[in-house]
């Protein structure tokens, strides 16, 4: 008798996914098994009872009950679902939230020094800009924005608790969130801008007193930054605008990652109209200069659209022709979306309940069949 | 055509040589046409004739038979001819060359002159994945002018909108913090640019697509040139610097603002040609632009051989870009602002222009969301892969008949 593969149930990772195990036995005699799978207690094999007592005969016959014991089932590979295509990690979208956190501080800290560069109004009046030519200033315009915003945020919030795949998403946009922030941090700091309009009124610059300093820190970044919590006193942080940003990336975000249906393309509209009411309200209350905004937007949305190709498009990952892969962040990208294998679809998933536990009915589990679950 | 039982040896030796079975001639020298016809299999097996035929007659037995259909069919067909009324082919000139045409009919279709059977060439996108398209070329260099054009219209526009040093001080940079200000690095700069530019014209020229690489660099340096536009047109930055010397403001005055532009264009926007005297075009840096841009275009397309001049190249571009500051002529802002954008594009564009996949509208492909997507469509879209770096001389260098060099990587030929 001859035994010559023995099972090994051997579970690769390959990306073609499920196809392994192969259970070859190339002995001549098999067990008949009934179709619930336990074995005939039937004549065993010829092989088994053979009269030679040599070493090999014990040992054929340990290896076939072994064979016997794993022979109850034979495991058909069944290609992987797309749950393994787009792996949840959410230690990932831990640290890209990490990264937008440490990014949001890194601002506020930013804001702080900067603040004590920025010229007196007096010294440095505001510049010519060609929207504050044409369009007065009006006082309530800001709150308006900062509603907005808020709005916006909450939509989007909502939205990201239903995804189905909410780590993957929750990842990008942490990392495109902070690494606007990081973006904004070297632009505020490299030149300062005088305030855009007289009518700002800039908290006292405290010279090298670290104390008032952090607390100012962290009174910002308890308000968020926004002027309605009376959190933003500080000038100095006009190029790039922080409100664009966080508009304009809401806005794509509610947008890419939500159904195309009529019904949904009518929320889209609604969710553009907030932004870009929020957007101009920023130039109408004369808060930030136009090329704040205009810089914000440009980079906002490049950079949307280049994470989101990249991630969507598998073979420009490892393409020497990509010139996508020149950009500095190219290695945190692959890091973070290494196995995300395709397009990220929109479908939607009750938030707290795991999925396959709602629909399990535990009295038809067979026992003897390992679950899909693996 | 005379039956073939009626042929002499001579007439089947021509016949034979018409079909090309010119071995079986000397074999046949006293074959009449009764004889052909009776040619079998079992004559070939003997010699000398199995020794002249490599696939024992069968191919000559093959257009022996041919040969007696078409007889028949001929001979059928002038039987019916007066009674169903079919004309006989005949030639139009009805000439008769080497005895072979008789009654206007020629002997085995042989037509006496060629007969040409028209190919439709197919249009130039099709024969080659590069197709030259000189056309868009030239759209995308008026594109470019008139970008230009903006360009230095909105300088003087904004020139007049500049608040004056006293006024306005130059605003606080990290930069000029840590450096003072030298005074002949804008020079340094200016000579890097002036230098790069010739060298990627002259790259330019030596490359075998130029007209595809050619309607790249312009509608990118267009594109950078008209945004540009509106950030120095929004919001105007204070001079940079004390040491600055604006021209004085004409204010209204259409014609001598006119000639002020067309000074600066003839001047190419450089201080060394005099004609860079207006301020307020600090944000973004058109210098850096031209740097960096011309930098990219150089390594992207210069033979992987010479890695020793993209390195130069990138040398000069980065003293360029370091004397601009160094000479306190732009805040940094304008000089990151440039530089970011100008890479972002480059490759955004080139990413584009080589996947297939990337010049389609679709949900995955956010690149198609841009403003400039239909544009890039009518330039790119009949260019199949990547653009290879291919070297050609220009025309006018090129000859015609390659000389000693036979293989070299200069392509001499039109493809």
């Amino acid at each position: 008798m001859a035994v010559s593969h023995l099972l090994d149930e051997q579970e690769d990772d390959t990306p073609n996914g499920g196809y392994h195990m192969m259970v070859t036995i190339e002995d001549g005699s098999r067990p008949q098994t009934t179709p619930t799978g336990r074995p005939h207690p039937s004549p065993v094999t010829s092989s088994g009872d053979q009269v030679d007592d040599s070493k090999s005969t014990r040992l054929a016959r340990g290896f076939s009950k072994a064979l016997r014991k794993n022979q109850d089932y034979i495991r058909i590979p069944v290609s992987r679902s797309i749950d393994s295509l787009l792996p949840a990690e959410w230690w990932k979208t831990g640290i890209a939230f990490i990264w937008a956190a440490f990014n949001l501080v890194l601002t506020t800290v930013m804001i702080t020094v900067v603040h004590e560069r920025v010229p007196d109004k007096s010294i440095s009046p505001p510049l010519p800009d060609k929207f504050f030519d044409y369009v007065p200033r009006f006082e309530w315009a800001f709150s308006v924005t900062e509603v907005n915003g808020m709005i916006l945020v909450a939509l989007w919030f909502i939205q990201w608790l239903f995804l189905k795949h909410r780590a993957i998403v929750g990842r990008r946009f942490f990392f495109l969130q902070g690494m606007l922030y990081l973006y904004r941090m070297v632009t505020m700091y490299i030149t300062t801008l005088p305030v855009p309009s007289m009518h700002m009124h800039c908290a006292p610059k405290l010279y090298g007193d670290s104390q008032g300093k952090i607390k100012r820190v962290l009174q910002l970044v308890s308000g968020g930054g926004l002027s309605i919590t009376g959190s933003h006193l500080m000038c100095g942080d006009f190029l790039y605008s922080g409100h664009t940003v966080m508009l304009t990336l809401t806005f794509l975000f509610i947008q890419e990652y939500s159904p195309r249906s009529l019904l949904w393309r009518c929320y889209h509209l609604i969710c553009w109209f907030l932004s870009a009411m929020g957007v101009i309200f920023i130039l109408i209350a004369h808060e930030h200069y136009s090329l704040d905004v205009v810089v914000a937007y440009f980079i906002t949305s490049r950079l949307f659209y280049w994470y989101h190709t990249m991630a969507n498009n598998r073979t420009l990952r490892g393409s020497t022709h990509n010139y996508l892969n020149r950009i500095w962040w190219n290695r945190v990208f692959n890091f973070l979306e290494k196995n995300v294998k395709t397009t990220v679809p929109c479908s939607f998933s009750w938030p707290l309940l795991p999925p396959s536990a709602v629909f399990k009915n535990p009295c038809k589990s067979y026992s003897i069949v390992q679950s899909a679950q693996d | 055509m005379k039956e073939v039982r009626l042929w002499t040896a001579s007439d089947v030796s021509d016949w034979l040589t018409d079909e090309g079975l010119q071995e079986y001639t000397d074999a046949f020298q006293d074959v009449d046409g009764p004889a052909l016809l009776r040619l079998s299999e079992e004559d070939f097996k003997a010699s000398p004739l199995s020794l002249v035929s490599g696939d024992s007659g069968r191919h000559l037995l093959e257009r022996i038979k041919t040969l007696l259909l078409t007889s028949h069919m001929k001979a059928h067909k002038n039987n019916n001819n007066n009674e169903n009324g079919h004309t006989v082919i005949t030639l139009a000139n009805g000439s008769v060359s080497n005895g072979k045409i008789h009654n206007g009919i020629p002997k085995n279709g042989l037509h006496p002159e060629p007969v040409r059977i028209l190919i439709p060439q197919p249009p130039e996108q099709e024969r080659t994945p590069y197709p030259t398209e000189w056309f868009k070329t030239g759209v995308a260099f008026l594109y470019a002018l008139f970008c230009f054009l903006t360009t230095t219209v909105v300088i003087s526009v904004v020139h007049e909108r500049v608040p004056p040093k006293e006024e306005s001080p130059p605003l606080p940079d990290k930069f000029f913090d840590l450096f003072d200000r030298v005074e002949w690095a804008f020079s340094i700069c200016e000579i890097n640019g002036m230098l790069l530019v010739g060298l990627w014209f002259m790259q330019w020229l030596l490359l075998k697509h130029r007209s595809i690489i050619g309607r790249r660099f312009f509608f990118i340096v267009g594109t950078l040139y008209l945004y540009r536009c509106m950030t120095m047109y929004v919001t105007t930055l204070p001079v940079p610097g004390m040491h600055f010397k604006c021209s004085p403001k004409i204010f209204g005055d259409w014609e001598a603002q006119s000639r002020r532009v067309m000074k600066m264009m003839a001047g190419g926007g450089l201080s060394i040609t005099g004609s860079h005297s207006l301020c307020g075009d600090y944000l973004y840096s058109g210098h850096t632009v031209m740097l960096t841009l011309t930098y990219l275009f150089i390594k992207e397309y210069s033979p992987r051989r010479f890695w020793w001049y993209p390195w130069i190249c990138w040398c000069l571009s980065a003293v360029g870009i370091f004397c601009i500051l160094l000479a306190h002529d732009h805040y940094t802002i304008d000089v990151l602002l440039a530089y970011f954008i100008t890479t972002r594009l480059f490759w955004w564009y080139h990413t584009m222009a080589n996947q297939q996949a990337l010049k389609e509208i679709s949900t995955g492909n956010l690149f198609s969301r841009v403003w400039w997507f239909y544009p890039f469509q009518y330039f790119e879209s009949n260019v199949r892969g990547i653009v290879p770096r291919n070297y050609q001389l220009p025309f006018l260098f090129r000859t015609v008949t390659c000389t000693r060099v036979k293989y070299s990587k200069l392509d001499s030929r039109e493809s």
